[in-house]
């Protein structure tokens, strides 16, 4: 079905079917929920200023999740300095309730935090391809034209991040042989 | 001989095609130690997958971006111009210079006001807030700090970010010469 980004139904349509892959791709980026759902909203806002049509509903996804991708690495690229008044605003804005991923993080068990300290780890090239695999369920083909890459290039670096993340993972006992 | 890591990594994602798959599986059956290599690919994916929010949470503001997004773009009367880059972006910081004097800023429910000298780009020393508004909250601060620490740029650009409808007026008095 031909998608219209300016249509209402259209516009209902691939949100309803996105918002979730693309909240849980960009989380996992950021590692913050605000930050993930601001990001989320302007990819949706950019999906219709746009003004674009697309052949189908997978590429509009597609679409959205490229330029989630982008404004997920832009924040991180971005200074310190201006997250930081984001983030005060934010505070602010919601009344002192976001406390809750500072928790989060708190109860996080050791696992968990490896996990994160060895994706962050990774070199983009590789975190994003295996962001879009474990959290977004995309295969090796929906990867590859999202990042404008081949298949088998996907592949590569699938491989090539999950030996990495082995070998993090696998912590002191690499040393042990 | 035993599997190739990317081929197995590969397999791992259902992305074979055969007849490797076969043969892979085949291999695996007879062979421990990729079994063991399979397992540790499964757990890697798995300890990715396990962290991170729920569905629940993740979707947790699902509705009221969409809301957001549906009255910014689909409300009666057409959409709503992005003000800020529209109207106030280009024409701001002249006009301010030309008041070079108090600054009154109106934005829906409360006002924002104060002294612009020399830097048009921080023309907000002070504020106040009307105490019956439904919007006091959103920017309003606990802190005495108050909103020195942003521009009015980007009190606006949040506030219009977060879907609301910002009436602005810039009032320039007589320069307090
Ligand atoms: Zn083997």
């Amino acid at each position: 079905m031909e998608i219209k980004s300016t249509d209402s139904d259209s516009f209902r349509l691939v949100y309803e079917n996105c918002y979730s892959v693309l909240i849980r791709i960009c989380y996992h980026v950021v590692y913050n929920m605000d930050i993930a759902e601001d990001l989320v909203q302007e990819a949706f806002e950019r999906f219709y200023l746009k003004n674009m049509t697309f052949p189908s509903e997978d590429e509009a996804k597609y679409w959205l999740i490229k330029v989630v991708r982008n404004l997920a690495f832009n924040h991180l690229r971005r200074g310190r300095r201006e997250t930081q008044m984001v983030e005060k605003v934010r505070l602010r804005a919601s009344g002192g309730t976001n406390t809750r991923d500072a928790q989060v993080d708190l109860d996080e068990n050791e696992t968990r935090r490896e996990v994160r300290k060895a994706v962050s780890e990774l070199p983009e090239n590789l975190r994003m391809v295996i962001i879009l695999k474990e959290y977004g369920d995309l295969d090796y083909k929906a990867i590859g034209k999202i990042l404008g890459i081949s298949e088998s290039n996907v592949k590569v670096r699938v491989h090539r991040a999950r030996k990495k993340l082995e070998e993090s993972l696998a912590g002191d006992e690499a040393y042990v042989y | 001989m035993c599997i190739d890591e990317a081929l197995l990594s590969s397999y791992f994602d259902g992305e074979l095609k055969e007849p490797y798959k076969s043969q892979t599986e085949e291999h695996l059956a007879h062979c421990a130690a990729c079994r063991a290599r399979y397992e540790r690919l499964r757990t890697i994916s798995e300890e990715l997958r396990s962290d991170g929010p729920d569905e629940a949470e993740l979707n947790r503001n699902r509705d009221v971006i969409f809301s957001r997004l549906e009255k910014k773009f689909f409300a009666e009367g057409g959409r709503k111009p992005g003000f800020w880059r529209k109207k106030v972006e280009f024409g701001l910081g002249s006009m301010i210079t030309a008041a070079a004097g108090l600054v009154i800023v109106f934005i829906g429910g409360f006002v924002l006001f104060g002294t612009s000298p020399e830097q048009t780009s921080d023309i907000i020393p002070s504020y106040t807030i009307q105490a019956d508004s439904q919007n006091v909250r959103f920017v309003s601060s606990d802190e005495p700090r108050g909103l020195d620490g942003y521009s009015l740029e980007e009190i606006l650009s949040y506030l219009d970010s977060r879907g609301y409808n910002v009436d602005i007026s810039i009032k320039g008095l007589q320069p307090v010469e």
